[in-house]
C-alpha cells in the first residue's frame, strides 16, 4: 500500500518565479502535517497544487500513488476535502444547503444531492455540533460557527484527506479550541490524515499532545527547511529562522504525565 | 396539507401556474369573443372562422411566446446570477440585448424590417456575446469581474452603433420601429415565430439539468473546484444555455427589462436560494409574469403599450421594496 499522499522535489511558483522548491513529504491516513512560515512562503501554493488548481514547475503530487493532475476533479474531491481559509458568502444558503455541496464529489453530472446525501449531511453537522443550526441563513452564523459548518461541508466529502489553509484564523479562544477538538477527534476517530497550514506553532503542539502523530514543516529559504515532530523541530532556534523574532518555549506537565509545550514571544530581530 | 409540501404538487403547480395564465389571455383582447365563444373554438376549431383565427392565430402563439420568454429571461437571470456571484446582474449581461438590438435596428433601416429582421437580431446578439466574452478574456485574471466587464463594454459599444442608425434612419417610419423595438412587445408574434422557442428550450433544459451546480459554482472557482466541479464544462453549458434562451428571447420580443433580473429575486424570496427550487419557480413565475403583464399591454389603453414599459413600471418599485425589505431579511 503506498502513502496517501507524497510531495516529491516539488517546487511551485507564479511565471518563471519560484516561490518554494525541492518541497518532499509524505502524509498516510491518521497523521498531521502542519505547515509553518511567514507570509508569502507559499503555505497557500502549496495547498492548491496538492488539490489540484496548481500546477508544479517541477516534481509530483502523488495521491494514493497517482499524480494529482490524472484525477478528474470529482475523483479528487472524493480523496481530498478542502477548508479554505476566507470564504466569501454570496447568496444566503441556509447551513444545510451549504453542507449539501460537498456531497457534489458524488452526485451525478446533471443530478442533484437526494435522501441519501441529506443523512451524510445531518451526519457531518451533529459532529460538528451544527445541526440545530441546520436552517440559518449560513451569513448569519459568526466566525467560529461559520468554519464549524465548513468543517462540516469536508467532512460530508467523506475523502480520506482533509486540507485546511490556516482554519483558526480569526477565531476567539474558545472557537480555536472547539475547533482544534473537533479535529482531533476526527483524525482520531476516522483515522483522517490532515495537512494544515497555520500561523501557531502551539496548535502543532496541541495536536501532538492529544495524541496524534503531527510533523511539523517550517518553511525557510524558500524550501520546508524543518522537517520533523514539532516539539524536535520548534524551537527557539528554528523560529528565529523561520520568523526573525526572538522566542521562548515554556514547557510544563500538563498533569496527565505529558508536557504542555507553548510559545511565548518576545521581539523581532 | 400535507399534500401542498409534497415534490409532486408542488411540480404541477409550477406548470399549472404558466398554463392558467395562458388560458386566460385566450379570453382577452381588443376583437371581442364572448367566453361561450372562446371555449367552442377551443373544443371544436373551425376553419376558417374569426373566433379560431383569432384564437390560435393570434392570441395563442403570442401568449405561448411571452410564457416562453419570461421564463428564458427569469431562468437565465438567476443562473448568470448565480454563476457570476452577483445578485444585481440580469439576463442581457453579456450585451445580448443591445447586440440584438443594433441588428434589428440595422434591418429595419437597410432591409425595412420584415422577416429578415429576426435573424438578423440573432445575429448580432450572438456576435456581441463573442464580442463580450473575447474582451472579456484579455487579461486572464478575474474572468467572472471581466466577463461581466466585457458585457458592459460591448453593451456600450452596440448602443453607439444603433444611435448612429437612429441619426439616421428615417424619422417618420424607421426611427419609431427602432425605438418600438426596444421597448418590447408581442404584438407581431405569429405561429412562424414559434420557431424561437426550441433555441429557448434547449438553453432552459441546459439551465435546469445543471441546477444545483450553480450553488456550487456561487462558492467562488477555487472552492467549486475543490468540492469536484469541472468548472469549465458546467459554465460552457450554463453560460451557454442562459445565452442561447436569452437571445432567441429578445429575438422575437424586443427588449423587455427587469424580468430577469426581478423574478429570480421573487423566486428567492417565495423558497429560498437554493437553486435546485429556484431555477423551476423562477421559470414558471417568469412565464406566468410576462404572459399576465401581455394581457394588460394589450388590454389597458386604447393603443397597445410596449411590454417593457409595463415591466419597467411595474419591475422599478417592487425592486426599491425589495431593498429594503431584504436590508433587514437573509441578506445582511
Amino acid at each position: 500500500m503506498s502513502e496517501l499522499l507524497s510531495v516529491r522535489q516539488l517546487s511551485c511558483g507564479y511565471g518563471s518565479r519560484a516561490v518554494f522548491h525541492d518541497v518532499s513529504f509524505s502524509l498516510n491516513r491518521g497523521q498531521v502535517l502542519c505547515l509553518l512560515g511567514p507570509n508569502g512562503c507559499g503555505k497557500t501554493t502549496l495547498l492548491d497544487t496538492v488539490l489540484g488548481l496548481k500546477r508544479p514547475m517541477s516534481g509530483r503530487v502523488l495521491l494514493d500513488g497517482r499524480p494529482v493532475s490524472r484525477y478528474r476533479r470529482q475523483e479528487l474531491a472524493q480523496k481530498i476535502a478542502f477548508v479554505p481559509q476566507l470564504h466569501q458568502a454570496s447568496f444566503p444558503y441556509t447551513v444545510r444547503q451549504v453542507v449539501l455541496m460537498g456531497r457534489a464529489a458524488y452526485t451525478s453530472v446533471f443530478g442533484s444531492p437526494g435522501k441519501e446525501d441529506e443523512e451524510a449531511c445531518d451526519a457531518a453537522l451533529e459532529r460538528v455540533g451544527m445541526l440545530p443550526y441546520a436552517d440559518t441563513p449560513y451569513h448569519q452564523l459568526s466566525g467560529g460557527e461559520l468554519k464549524l459548518v465548513l468543517l462540516a461541508r469536508a467532512i460530508g466529502q467523506q475523502a480520506p484527506l482533509l486540507l485546511m489553509d490556516e482554519p483558526t484564523a480569526h477565531l476567539d479562544f474558545r472557537n480555536e479550541l472547539l475547533f482544534l477538538e473537533t479535529v482531533v477527534s476526527l483524525c482520531r476517530d476516522e483515522g483522517l490524515a490532515l495537512l494544515m497550514s497555520t500561523h501557531s506553532p502551539d496548535q502543532a503542539f496541541f495536536l501532538s499532545e492529544h495524541g496524534l502523530p503531527v510533523t511539523a514543516a517550517l518553511f525557510a529559504q524558500e524550501t520546508i527547511h524543518y522537517l520533523g515532530p514539532p516539539e524536535e523541530v520548534i524551537t527557539p532556534d528554528t523560529i528565529r529562522a523561520v520568523y526573525g523574532v526572538c522566542a521562548q518555549i515554556s514547557s510544563q506537565p500538563d498533569g496527565q504525565g505529558g508536557t504542555s509545550r507553548r510559545i511565548s514571544l518576545s521581539h523581532t530581530i | 396539507m400535507r399534500i401542498f409540501h409534497s415534490k409532486w404538487f408542488r411540480a404541477v403547480a409550477l406548470i399549472a401556474l404558466p398554463l392558467a395564465c395562458i388560458v386566460i389571455s385566450l379570453f382577452s383582447g381588443r376583437f371581442f369573443l364572448s367566453p361561450a365563444e372562446v371555449f367552442s373554438t377551443l373544443l371544436h376549431p373551425v376553419p376558417g372562422a374569426a373566433a379560431t383565427t383569432v384564437v390560435f392565430q393570434l392570441r395563442l402563439p403570442r401568449s405561448v411566446a411571452a410564457a416562453f420568454v419570461g421564463a428564458s429571461l427569469s431562468a437565465s437571470g438567476a443562473a448568470y446570477q448565480g454563476v457570476f456571484r452577483n445578485p444585481l446582474v440580469n439576463s442581457s449581461l453579456l450585451g445580448v440585448s443591445q447586440g440584438a438590438g443594433f441588428g434589428a435596428a440595422l434591418s429595419i433601416v437597410l432591409l425595412g424590417g420584415g422577416a429578415a429582421l429576426y435573424p438578423c437580431a440573432f445575429l448580432f446578439a450572438v456576435l456581441a456575446v463573442i464580442l463580450s466574452i473575447l474582451s472579456g478574456r484579455i487579461c486572464n485574471t478575474n474572468t467572472n469581474v471581466t466577463l461581466i466587464l466585457g458585457g458592459v463594454i460591448v453593451s456600450s459599444f452596440f448602443s453607439a452603433l444603433t444611435s448612429i442608425l437612429k441619426y439616421m434612419a428615417d424619422p417618420y417610419s424607421q426611427l419609431p420601429a427602432i425605438t418600438f423595438w426596444f421597448m418590447g412587445s408581442f404584438a407581431s408574434v405569429g405561429t412562424t415565430h414559434l420557431v424561437a422557442v426550441i433555441p429557448m428550450l434547449l438553453g432552459l433544459a441546459l439551465i435546469y439539468l445543471c441546477r444545483w451546480k450553480i450553488n456550487i459554482l456561487s462558492m467562488g472557482d477555487r472552492e467549486a473546484a475543490a468540492l469536484g466541479l469541472n468548472l469549465n464544462f458546467y459554465k460552457l453549458l450554463l453560460i451557454g444555455g442562459a445565452t442561447l434562451c436569452t437571445t432567441a428571447a429578445v429575438c422575437i420580443s424586443g427588449v423587455i427589462g427587469w424580468v430577469g433580473l426581478v423574478i429570480p429575486h421573487i423566486g428567492r424570496m417565495l423558497v429560498g436560494n437554493d437553486n435546485d427550487r429556484l431555477i423551476p419557480v423562477s421559470m414558471s413565475l417568469g412565464a406566468a409574469f410576462l404572459v399576465v403583464i401581455d394581457i394588460l399591454a394589450r388590454n389597458l389603453t386604447a393603443a397597445e403599450l410596449p411590454i417593457g414599459i409595463l415591466t419597467a413600471l411595474i419591475g422599478t418599485p417592487f425592486f426599491v421594496y425589495l431593498l429594503k425589505k431584504t436590508k433587514g431579511g437573509a441578506w445582511q
